[in-house]
């Protein structure tokens, strides 16, 4: 490990440690530079509609006899459109906040349904249905939310990716949780892409490792050291009839 | 006017900017819905997202134009979507904006389209009548028309046709009359227009 960037790291920390949680932080960063170009496109809706109803006010304003509950309505309209506006960027500054690895109680559902406005926003733009499928009554995981957020974000990315190749069918992404061997929580991401080729399967969660042009190599290989951090696994199996189905599985909180 | 967006704050937002400049305007949320309903009959302009879940707008000109539909496009993208744009310039949209636009920009460009819909349906009508006209020519008459708009005289078609000159001239005067055409430059020009139209302009 280059010394440098253990020195770097926040002094009184194992530097292993620290390497491991600048890393996350790299990871969390570059999954979120992902999102930007989605984000800037979502947040250009709400701006085009103010905008629209700005001008549209300053035309009637500029007309005698102008109705005032016309204008009232079109000011009404600018201000839902702003505060959608301002949920979007909470959304995005609810992924952005950097937390520092602590394991909490939390259930893994609440982890996905924070996360759903912003799947949906990122699947549809894709062109890209997207379905939940979560377990009723799961025991809770003792985890870092935003880094099981991040492994989540980390899935849909690359099947989301995947069906941009996809050329045939409804492109379609399913988040689905379920209970292991009654002792664990898995969270799994299944699309209908075109899978992963056999020779590809052993490499996937090796470091940079990519067949994207513009992979970093590093999402799947974040994810799996999330994983091992909360004393779990990662995985992929084919879905059928095809494409990829990428998975994390997590050990329930034991109750002592 | 018709607005495509999947969005519902801008799809209601055009609506509003347009009747504020006195234009009505039907919004549909998908590119399947507006196939449902337009008839291509329909005059007037079409305001596009150019990105939409389902069937894209891109996809949507594609299903136009094989639909024979002349409604112009005004295609409507958000940041990034230039290339997208521009293929749909090449595939023959009548213009494309980037969200968020100026009101006058868009009005300005509406204004144009629908008057490009206007000359088109005009032409589409006049070359449908003149295409009713011409059907009513008999097989002979039809020859002689042919022969006319390669300039030949009436000397050169008799031979060629096996008949009296005075029957040519007869011919003649039946195609000119069921054309309606003032002139024989005018006959020439209306066969041209015809053709331009079936062979895809």
């Amino acid at each position: 490990m280059p010394k440098s960037i253990a020195e770097a790291a926040v002094p009184g920390l194992d530097p292993l440690a620290a390497l491991h949680g600048r890393l996350l932080n790299v990871s969390r960063m570059a999954t979120i530079g992902e999102m930007a170009a989605g984000v800037a496109h979502e947040l250009n809706q709400p701006l085009t509609a103010i905008a629209n109803y700005a001008h549209a006010c300053e035309r009637l304003l500029g007309r005698p006899g102008v109705d005032p509950d016309e204008v009232r309505e079109a000011l009404r309209q600018i201000a839902a459109q702003t505060t959608r506006a301002a949920d979007i960027i909470r959304r995005l500054r609810a992924v952005a906040h950097s937390q520092q690895a602590e394991h909490l109680p939390v259930g893994i559902n609440s982890l996905v349904e924070e996360l759903q406005e912003l799947m949906r926003t990122d699947a549809s733009l894709h062109g890209v249905d997207l379905t939940l499928d979560l377990a009723p009554a799961l025991p809770e995981v003792a985890a870092d939310p935003g880094q099981i957020q991040q492994v989540i974000l980390n899935f849909l990315r690359n099947s989301l990716e995947a069906l941009g190749t996809h050329p045939t069918g409804t492109p379609r992404v399913a988040v689905s949780t379920s209970l292991v061997d009654g002792n664990a929580v898995r969270l799994m991401v299944c699309d209908n892409g075109p899978g992963l080729a056999p020779d590809i399967v052993k490499r996937v969660f090796d470091p940079f490792f990519s067949t994207k042009e513009n992979g970093t190599g590093l999402g799947l290989a974040i994810s799996s050291t999330i994983a091992r951090a909360h004393g779990g696994t990662v995985g992929y199996r084919a879905n059928v009839p095809c494409g990829a189905c990428f998975y994390i599985v997590v050990p329930a909180q034991s109750h002592e | 006017m018709f607005v495509v967006d999947d969005d519902e704050g801008v799809r209601n937002s055009l609506r509003f900017l347009l009747k504020s400049v006195g234009l009505t305007t039907q919004t549909l949320s998908s590119a399947s819905e507006f196939l449902d309903t337009y008839k291509p009959s329909q005059p007037g302009c079409l305001v596009l997202d150019v990105r939409m879940p389902g069937m894209s707008g891109l996809e949507l000109q594609e299903q136009l134009n094989v639909r024979g539909a002349v409604i112009p496009v005004i295609f409507i993208t958000g940041h990034g979507d230039i290339p997208m744009a521009v293929e749909a310039m090449q595939q023959g949209a009548f213009d494309f904006l980037q969200k968020p636009f100026r009101d006058q920009e868009l009005i300005d460009r509406i204004q144009r389209a629908l008057e490009l819909d206007g000359r088109n349906r005009a032409a589409l009508d006049q070359h449908a009548r003149i295409r009713e006209r011409l059907d009513s020519l008999t097989p002979r008459e039809r020859e002689v028309l042919a022969l006319m708009t390669r300039g030949q005289p009436n000397k050169i078609m008799a031979a060629e046709l096996g008949v009296s000159q005075r029957t040519v001239e007869i011919h003649r005067a039946r195609v000119m009359e069921k054309s309606g055409a003032a002139s024989l430059a005018q006959l020439v020009r209306m066969v041209m227009d015809l053709e331009a139209d079936r062979t895809g302009h």
